[in-house]
């Protein structure tokens, strides 16, 4: 196993404990969490609700075409601990995001991190996909690599 | 994006607060340790063969329990969060998390097999497939000892309420009642009885419909039934914490009784943040299903079934009927 590897095995363990642990309203089962890709797109909306936030967002495909893309988030009490609220994304901003897709391919999934126009990186992660620390600190190199798409061995991930 | 500015330093403090965050790690005894000392299950004085015996101990032993007033009863108002518990300890041998494995000859044959399955699809899947809270059932009793999102709990001599926004779900207990079921039949918070001893409130519920405790936890059946004690302490860094010493009894789930310590440490970050619990439910606000496959999904914007949580008006023609008036937008399906 090579160094970056078991870096990823020791990642992926972690954010499969986190998110086994996670508690949420419904399975996760939905997301493909050991995929992980990076987007930017316009907010539409934030809809900051109980049982989980949503955020909207329109982005643009490489035939130029805007598609509406959904994302699912924690819940607003846990947000509110991490310093999100209501009013933290706001229709029309810009956004480039890290989220995990929808098994059967439509177009959402589960929100992991977001970065803003300034730089600002936030975790609006609940248990379908990993925005820890950690993780946004992994993809800044990733991302410095031109990297937009990291798909994850699960089977590593057992391993541990 | 200036409101995201502003929040960039709370937000780097807070990194390292979800990390450790009660939503995402309170299923564990070790996880709940960063608010006050290490939880740990106390089995009663002695076996009891049901509930109701271990309740009537308890309160003989309390001298048929404390009289409260509203000058004396212990309050403990404000917010409160899950603040870990030593749940998963109860069922599952080995390490924390996914490594460990269901624990033989604490559940019935038939119930041990069912978890084992639950299990499997944990492990393998990654995921228990579906969770009945994804269609808005309660989370009933026993999950609501576990259940995230915020609590409030409500004491007077006569009643207390436990609340979690959840739902919301509230049980209410009777002080010094017997129980009574004049509906005949089972209900998710069944009936509580209670009495205080001192500051430990002894709770007594039954009449619960069969549930689960949450996707990686054994299934309950229709007689279960609990023996609480509820009591506030208080540790260093101003950490307040109400530790709950449950004991469930189940005849058809359990081969004999299992003890579980809960806790909720008192949110002092959102008091600061000066958070209020909304009113929600969870029909108009969720677009988890069942799928075909049996699986959890999501409805989509534009699809059949969604559910618009910040949009949705039976009367379109009428100005100020939106649901999300201070950014009112639309959410314009895509094409198919």
């Amino acid at each position: 196993m090579t160094n970056r590897s078991k870096f990823l095995s020791v990642a992926i363990a972690a954010g499969l404990l986190v998110a086994a642990v996670a508690e949420a309203h419904h399975s996760f089962a939905m997301f493909d969490r050991n995929t992980e890709v990076v987007k930017s797109g316009t907010i539409v909306r934030w809809s900051f609700n109980n049982p989980h936030s949503w955020l909207y967002l329109n982005v643009k495909g490489d035939d130029g075409k805007e598609t509406l893309w959904s994302f699912e988030g924690s819940a607003p009490t846990g947000l509110i601990q991490r310093g999100i609220t209501g009013d933290t994304f706001k229709p029309g901003q810009s956004v480039t995001f890290m989220y995990c897709p929808l098994r059967d391919g439509r177009p959402g999934g589960a929100i992991g991190w977001a970065r803003a126009e300034d730089g600002t990186y936030l975790n609006p992660a609940d248990g379908g996909c990993n925005g820890s620390k950690d993780n946004i600190a992994r993809w800044e190199e990733l991302l410095k690599k031109g990297v937009t798409t990291q798909t994850q061995e699960p089977k590593e991930a057992k391993a541990q | 994006m200036s409101s995201v500015k502003s929040l960039a330093c709370v937000g780097i403090a807070a990194f390292t607060l979800a990390i450790v965050s009660p939503n995402a790690l309170a299923q564990r005894g070790q996880f709940g340790g960063g608010y006050g000392p290490p939880l740990k299950a106390e089995k009663p004085p002695k076996e009891f063969a049901t509930s109701d015996e271990h309740y009537e101990y308890l309160l003989a032993q309390a001298k048929g329990g404390t009289k409260h007033t509203l000058a004396t009863v212990p309050r403990w108002d404000g917010i409160w969060n899950t603040a870990g518990n030593t749940h998963l300890d109860a069922f599952i041998d080995g390490p924390g998390g996914l490594a460990g494995k269901v624990r033989e000859g604490v559940l019935t044959p038939a119930y041990e097999k069912a978890y084992k399955e639950r299990w499997r699809q944990q492990i393998e899947e990654g995921q228990v497939r579906y969770d009945r809270l994804a269609h808005c059932e309660p989370p009933g009793m026993p999950r609501f000892l576990l259940e995230p999102y915020t609590h409030e709990f409500i004491n007077m001599p006569q009643e207390s309420y436990l609340i979690n926004d959840f739902g919301p779900s509230i049980r209410r207990v009777l002080i010094g009642k017997k129980h009574s079921n004049l509906y005949g039949t089972h209900s998710w918070y069944g009936d509580t009885i209670g009495f205080w001893d001192g500051d430990k409130l002894i709770l007594n519920s039954k009449y619960l419909y069969p549930a689960d405790f949450t996707r990686w936890s054994p299934m309950t059946s229709n007689q279960f039934e609990s023996v609480e004690i509820w009591q506030l302490k208080k540790y260093p860094d101003n950490v307040e914490r109400i530790e709950v010493q449950a004991t469930f009894y189940d005849k058809f789930a359990f081969l004999k009784a299992v003890s579980v310590e809960y806790a909720f440490r008192r949110a002092t970050d959102l008091e600061k943040a000066d958070y209020r619990i909304n009113q929600w439910e969870c029909e108009q606000s969720t677009n988890a299903y069942l799928d075909d496959k049996g699986v959890s999904n999501f409805h989509l914007p534009g699809e059949k079934g969604f559910n618009d949580a910040r949009g949705s008006t039976m009367f379109p023609e009428l100005p100020g009927q939106t649901r999300d008036p201070i950014y009112n937008t639309t959410l314009t399906p895509n094409s198919k």
